[in-house]
């Protein structure tokens, strides 16, 4: 509402207010003129100024003592007025400045703060500041004159002593910006930009006024939480631009040797001036470092972030103007702002990194070596400190001192080097990281934990390797291995790989106790030297060497693939702890010749404790991590390493403990990634040679047999045919391995055998197996419709009499009965020879000639003295037969050697073994029924049912105890295995009838259940091979019905077992008659039971 | 005390088909990958990388008839074989290609390897059993032609040559050929003049392979028998029986020195490689690793010591690579 544009209007409205103020002094006057202003546009009343301002001047100056209202409306008013004018002449600037500033002066004498009002003080400090807006251009600079420094030094005071001393917050605010501008470092825009001379010049002015700002500063800074944290912030912001102003590097290089002498009036002046040569800035330097000291102590930890965030700006500011000046303060200032790294607000965190960017990317630490060795000596007390403060921290402490140590890292960037080429600090350093990685090995989990039994495919358990989680001994958190992570990566980053990497094998092979640790920093070493997940500040200088990375690599993978670091005592197996022991020393034998230090490890190796297999494990999974971050590093470069890699991993991969397998595995999925195979399939079918040429090797070493049998297993059960030949080529190995061993490995290679059949079995012979399997349905089927082509008509039943009786004409002439049975049989008998024959003059495919070469061994190893191999030989066994199966003629010969030692499985072993020696029979039945035949109803039919008759009485008699005995299995497993043998061999009547009556008796209630049970099993067994005959003779035993002939022609039915009393077979015989018609009843079969009497 | 032997430091499966003839290129500098070459009986040279441990390329230039000599020709690029098929082959290998170059006709059907010598740069003699029984082809290549023919006397009867050895004492003088023939002797011939210098006889049975130091003038020769005969060259150009040594095992079906001239392999019919000291004859080692007959042996020619192979090929279908007395 400018109402007075012209000067001349504006004095003709504003002339009679100032001539009534002038004359009389009071609020109400100074009030008018100050509406009166109001209505004044800026322009006239910048012509008014002086005019003005006189009146309110000369109020101001006044003798006597005042109104405080009346002084603070005047003061008020004149700051109204400079804030719409800007002041033009020297004089009047220097003039206003101490007219406002005596206002607060204290009285005299008294050395306190004048009892003035708060907001008189408000007010005189808002003119003053207005004041100092209001300066045109160059004329502000007049104030800055060394003749002007007394009555600068008495402002500052006044505004310290108000800032530091008053209660409101808004007059210490003010004081502080006031001082701000004062020392011309306003925030805000208007300010002309001084030139270097100028600035110089005030620098040397306000190096005077040094001391006092900063100790008042600090005093105010470190004051009382309850003044709120603006006062701090704007203390602190106040501290760091004169602090940076006074201590500029750039300032400073300029100041002349000695002190400029000032023209000669002024001699009193220059007494006050400071020279700021070298003395003063050392010690000047010295006094600040304890005031930055303490105001670093009590703001870092303030808990208003705004003060945190403004301690990260102190930092950076005076890292940027006073690298070199300040350096000895900079251990705490470094250590504040890395340690405002992670602090709690993001914003500080935020900025904190991006000032550690800024102080990394100007290289301000790469460039200042004195910053190098502040930063590097601040390193070497921490890795000092680290191991005592990680055992007394908790992990919040843990966490804040590791991420300094990060923060010294990351700063010193590429210098790192030269804190490493100090042996002293990469001493202090790596032990204080191997003791921190200390794992906790007291889990017996973890040595106990095994894999179940017959492992998957890999294919499942094929995640990304995860790191498993390790359990350590100083801490609990997360946060911190990943801190300590991030530690090894960043050296690893910007530090001399060679020197790193040979720094810590020496401690991996320094003590067992380092080598889990030493193992775990290698490994991130190499992940960060190749840059993977490094958080850095700045790029490194020279770009990675991917040879130099290869060779360590390399040699690190020599040195955690090495017998005595790879083959750990892991487990107290009975199965396995023999052959690994001495494996063990038999390693340490062939290496001692060599190798002078593994006499040291003989001679230190403790007993085994729980304690060391978790720590053994341990290290192994450690360093299986290990070869999974390699091959992450180097990517596709990996697959020249699988020559050498793939092998002992693979073979972990097999092993027995639950952490190591899964590592192995993870391991595994890691190579595929990083070499680009799609599955661990696809791995091992194309590095199969790699791992052919590791299994042919390690077999040649009794020793190591085990192990390669381990690897060959889970090789095998990871491919496919394609392997054939290379397979083939192992296998003679394995088997000639195994010829030579006998008896220390037979059972380690039968698992390999059995593997190998297995694969066999399930690339090749599955569907000859199918086939064959059809043809035996087709076999039974047909022979089923021949049977059950009955229909119950008179004419057939006719035809079956006359059948029937020409039939029994020929027996009772010149053909006994058993030769008809022998005729029958070699029809069948005739069949597939002409067809094998042919078969035989080809050559047998080499997976069947495996099968044979296996097949031969195994009879040896059937008549095993331990139980578990001959189980494990009559599965193989079984397998082989499967094989075979297509190459009758192959088979026979083998069958036929074959037949001795499976005869004694089947008569006088272990009932386990009698049940898989049946399973095998059956196998065997299903090619060469007719061979084994006459043979089983001659060798081993007599032998078991005399046996099952006479045990019979002593099972029916026995107690409950009676079915732990091994009588009782025996005769278990030899009625489970019967039934289903006669069903395969497809036995003749007589023999059948054997079987049924040896079984009968079982079926007595008297009888244990399971045995029963068995019995049924065998009955079950024998209505499909000849359900006619079964029924007669159950129903001979028990028949609940009677049967109607169907023509009064018959004679009626009369069967034994009618009418019976109910006695201890009746109810399993009913059971089994119920079945029976069950069967005929959904069967292809109509009933039978009318064709069939006696 | 003896270290145990040790173990092949790998094994070179997938030749499929009995390994007859192995020869080394490895003297290239850093980048070139050291290579091995193999010959088998299925007619395939196969060249093994031997950083990956794979084949690179199998060369198909036999009719699928026996390989039972690689040899290089100044670099890895350049390869010459000889097969059952009773040809030569020489093979341009740069850059990826495979292709027969050129080829010799020998019309020779015995077993007897050609011998290759570098007479100048580019200019090779190379010897090899002739059509007629008893006759050495000398040849001049890459030109192929014809330096000599060397017959024995009239009625010598030595039967064909078995082995042939083609050498100068040093650059620029007189390539000579040593032979070994069936009737068990071993003839020293003057290429140039086309005629016998000395004959020595030193085995009953066929001398199965020759191989011969020309600093210390010392030959060592195994045939089909127990005996290893070593010779040696007078002044007078006389070949005389130095010493034999006794084997356990009879048959030899090649001897190889080390190009430093300490060690040499034997491979044996008894499946085993046999490595001696050159100086005493000293017995050194034996490797028993094979399950067949071993064919060949071959040293690799690594520029660092440290690096030096010994690769065997066998009837059973592997190279074993063994790295041995590397550091002497």
């Amino acid at each position: 509402m400018a109402v007075f544009d012209t000067p001349q209007a504006a004095f003709g409205a504003l002339r009679p207010v100032c001539v009534q103020l002038t004359r009389t002094q009071t609020v109400e006057n100074v009030r008018q003129l100050q509406a009166h202003l109001a209505g004044v546009s800026g322009a006239a009343l910048q012509e008014l100024q002086e005019y003005v301002l006189f009146p309110l001047r000369f109020a101001l100056r006044v003798p006597g003592p005042k109104q405080e209202r009346l002084l603070q409306s005047l003061v008020q008013c004149i700051s109204s007025v400079l804030a719409a004018t800007c002041v033009k002449k020297q004089e009047l600037l220097q003039e206003l400045f101490s007219e406002l500033c005596t206002c607060l002066a204290p009285p005299p004498n008294s050395g306190k703060a004048a009892p003035l009002s708060e907001e008189l003080k408000l007010a005189v400090i808002q003119a003053l500041h207005t004041l100092m807006h209001s300066a045109y251009g160059d004329v502000i600079l007049s104030l800055y004159q060394p003749s002007s420094l007394p009555l600068l030094g008495f402002a500052v005071s006044l505004l310290l002593t108000l800032a530091e001393q008053e209660k409101a917050k808004q007059i210490k605010i003010s004081a502080l910006e006031c001082l701000q501008v004062l020392v011309l470092q306003c925030d805000c825009q208007e300010h002309r930009h001084l030139d270097e001379d100028e600035e110089q010049q005030c620098g040397d002015l306000f190096a005077s006024f040094l001391p006092g700002i900063s100790i008042a500063l600090s005093r105010i800074i470190a004051g009382d939480i309850k003044q709120g944290h603006k006062t701090t912030v704007s203390a602190i912001r106040l501290f760091y631009l004169i602090v940076g102003l006074v201590m500029a590097d750039k300032q400073l290089a300029r100041i002349p040797k000695s002190k400029e002498k000032l023209p000669v009036e002024h001699s009193r002046i220059s007494e006050l001036m400071i020279h700021r040569g070298s003395d003063w800035t050392k010690s000047t330097a010295e006094k600040l470092s304890i005031l930055l000291h303490k105001v670093v102590e009590s703001s870092s930890v303030h808990p208003h972030w705004k003060v945190r965030l403004e301690l990260v700006e102190l930092v950076h500011h005076l890292l940027r103007n006073c690298s070199q000046s300040l350096v000895d303060s900079f251990s705490h200032l470094l250590k504040a702002l890395v340690g405002l790294v992670n602090d709690e607000n993001s914003e500080v965190q935020s900025r904190c990194n991006k000032v550690l960017q800024g102080i990394s990317e100007q290289r301000i630490v790469a460039q200042n070596r004195a910053l190098a060795d502040v930063l590097s000596e601040n390193l070497h007390s921490l890795a000092t400190a680290l191991p005592r403060l990680m055992n007394s921290q908790d992990d919040m402490g843990k966490v804040s001192t590791l991420s300094l140590l990060l923060g010294y890292l990351k700063l010193l960037g590429p210098k790192i080097n030269i804190v490493l080429h100090s042996m002293s600090h990469l001493q202090r350093l790596s032990k204080a990281l191997v003791q921190v990685l200390e794992l906790d090995v007291t889990d017996v989990k973890i040595v106990e934990a095994r894999r179940s039994e017959p492992p998957g495919p890999l294919q499942q358990g094929v995640q990304k390797g995860r790191c498993q989680k390790k359990y350590f001994r100083f801490f609990t958190e997360e946060k911190v291995f990943q801190l300590l992570q991030q530690v090894c990566r960043v050296l690893g980053y910007y530090g001399n790989l060679y020197l790193l990497v040979d720094h810590f094998m020496g401690l991996y092979s320094e003590s067992g106790l380092y080598r889990k640790q030493a193992a775990m920093i290698l490994n991130e070493l190499v992940m960060g030297a190749a840059g993977v997940g490094v958080d850095f500040l700045q790029e490194r200088e020279a770009a990675l060497n991917v040879d130099d990375l290869k060779g360590s690599i390399t040699s690190i993978l020599d040195e955690y693939m090495d017998q005595a670091n790879w083959y750990l005592f892991t487990s107290v197996d009975s199965e396995e702890s023999s052959p690994e022991q001495s494996e063990q020393h038999l390693g340490l034998a062939v290496r001692a010749g060599g190798v002078s230090s593994s006499v040291l490890l003989l001679s230190s190796e403790p007993p085994v404790t729980t304690r060391t297999m978790n720590s053994n494990i341990w290290q192994i999974c450690i360093q299986l991590e290990g070869v999974g971050c390699f091959a992450a590093v180097l990517g596709k470069e990996f697959r020249l390493l699988l020559l050498s890699a793939l092998y002992p991993v693979l073979e972990k991969a097999g092993d027995r403990t639950l952490l190591i397998s899964e590592t192995a595995l993870g391991t595994l999925a890691d190579i595929c990634e990083a070499c680009g195979y799609d599955s661990v399939q696809c791995l091992i079918n194309e590095n199969s040679d790699y791992l052919v040429n590791g299994i042919s090797l390690n077999l040649r070493q009794l020793a190591y047999q085990p192990r390669a049998s381990q690897v060959l297993d889970t090789m095998l059960r990871n491919s496919d045919a394609s392997l054939l030949p290379l397979v083939e080529d192992v296998i003679q190995d394995v088997l000639s391995a195994l010829d030579q061993s006998y008896n220390s490995q037979a059972s380690t290679f039968l698992r390999v055998l059995h593997s190998v059949m297995t694969a066999l079995v399930q690339w090749f012979g599955m569907p000859s197996a199918e086939e064959h399997q059809q043809r035996q349905t087709d076999k039974g089927q047909s022979r089923a419709l021949s049977q059950g082509q009955h229909k119950v008509t008179s004419q057939e039943v006719e035809r079956f009499f006359l059948d029937y009786v020409s039939q029994k004409r020929i027996a009772e002439g010149d053909l006994p009965d058993l030769e008809e049975e022998e005729e029958t049989d070699e029809v069948p008998l005739a069949n597939p020879e002409p067809n094998s024959d042919m078969e035989g003059e080809a050559p047998l495919p080499s997976h069947a000639q495996l099968a044979r070469d296996v097949m031969e061994r195994c009879i040896h190893l059937l008549s095993d003295g331990s139980l578990r191999v001959r189980l494990k030989v009559l599965d193989v066994l079984e397998l082989c037969v499967t094989m075979l199966h297509p190459h009758g003629n192959h088979l026979l010969p083998m069958a036929h050697r074959v037949w001795p030692a499976l005869v004694t499985r089947l008569v006088g072993d272990d009932p386990l073994a009698v049940l898989r020696a049946f399973k095998v029979l059956c196998t065997l039945a299903q090619t060469c029924g007719d061979f084994l035949r006459q043979r089983f109803s001659k060798d081993v039919l007599p032998k078991l049912t005399s046996s099952l008759l006479s045990q019979a009485p002593v099972s029916a008699r026995a107690g409950p105890v009676y079915s732990h005995t091994l009588a009782f299995k025996l005769q278990l497993a030899v009625l489970q295995g019967l039934g289903s043998l006669c069903e395969r061999l497809d036995m003749g009547e007589s023999d059948l009838n054997k079987v049924a009556d040896a079984c009968l008796i079982y079926l007595s209630a008297k009888q244990p259940v399971k045995l029963q049970e068995a019995a049924q099993s065998v009955f079950l067994h024998l209505m499909h091979v000849d359900p006619d005959s079964t029924w007669l003779l159950l129903s001979e035993v028990c028949c609940p019905e009677g049967y109607e002939p169907p023509h009064p022609s018959l004679r009626p039915v009369k069967l034994s077992g009618m009418g019976r009393p109910r006695n201890e077979l009746t109810d399993n015989v009913l059971l089994l008659l119920h079945r029976l018609q069950q069967q005929e009843a959904t069967g292809p079969r109509s009933s039978t039971q009318e064709a069939s009497p006696s | 005390m003896a270290l145990p032997p040790p173990d092949p430091q790998f094994v070179l499966r997938g030749t499929s088909a009995p390994v007859h003839t192995l020869h080394f290129s490895c003297g290239g500098p850093e980048p070139d990958i050291p290579l091995l070459f193999s010959g088998s009986e299925n007619g395939f040279i196969h060249v093994w990388n031997l950083k990956t441990h794979r084949v690179d390329r199998a060369l198909d230039g036999h009719g699928r008839k026996s390989v039972y000599c690689v040899e290089t020709m100044g670099g890895k690029d350049r390869l010459l074989s000889q097969g059952r098929d009773q040809r030569i082959c020489l093979w341009d290998l740069a850059e990826g290609r495979t292709s027969v170059t050129d080829s010799v006709f020998t019309e020779h059907v015995g077993f007897c390897r050609c011998s290759l010598l570098k007479v100048a740069q580019g200019r090779w003699l190379m010897a090899m059993a002739a059509r007629s029984l008893e006759e050495v082809q000398i040849l001049e290549l890459p030109s192929k032609t014809s330096v000599c023919t060397l017959k024995p006397e009239v009625g010598a009867k030595l039967g064909m040559p078995m082995c042939l050895k083609l050498w100068q004492l040093s650059c620029g003088s007189q390539p000579v050929l040593l032979a070994g023939y069936e009737d068990g002797s071993v003839v020293l011939w003057n290429v140039s003049m086309g005629k016998a210098l000395s004959q020595l006889n030193c085995h009953q049975e066929p001398v199965m392979s020759l191989d011969f130091d020309s600093e210390k003038a010392k030959g060592i020769s195994g045939s089909s028998e127990k005996v290893l005969s070593i010779w040696s060259l007078n002044e007078q150009q006389n070949l005389q029986v130095y010493k034999t040594h006794e084997l356990v095992n009879a048959g030899i079906s090649d001897i190889t020195l080390r190009p430093d001239k300490k060690i040499l392999a034997t491979a044996g019919w008894d499946h085993r490689i046999r490595i001696f000291g050159w100086k005493k004859l000293k017995p050194l080692a034996v490797l028993d690793y094979h399950t067949a007959t071993v064919h060949c042996v071959s040293f690799s020619d690594h520029s660092t010591p440290r690096d030096r192979l010994l690769a065997a090929g066998s009837r059973d279908q592997r190279i074993s690579v063994w790295s041995i007395y590397a550091q002497t």
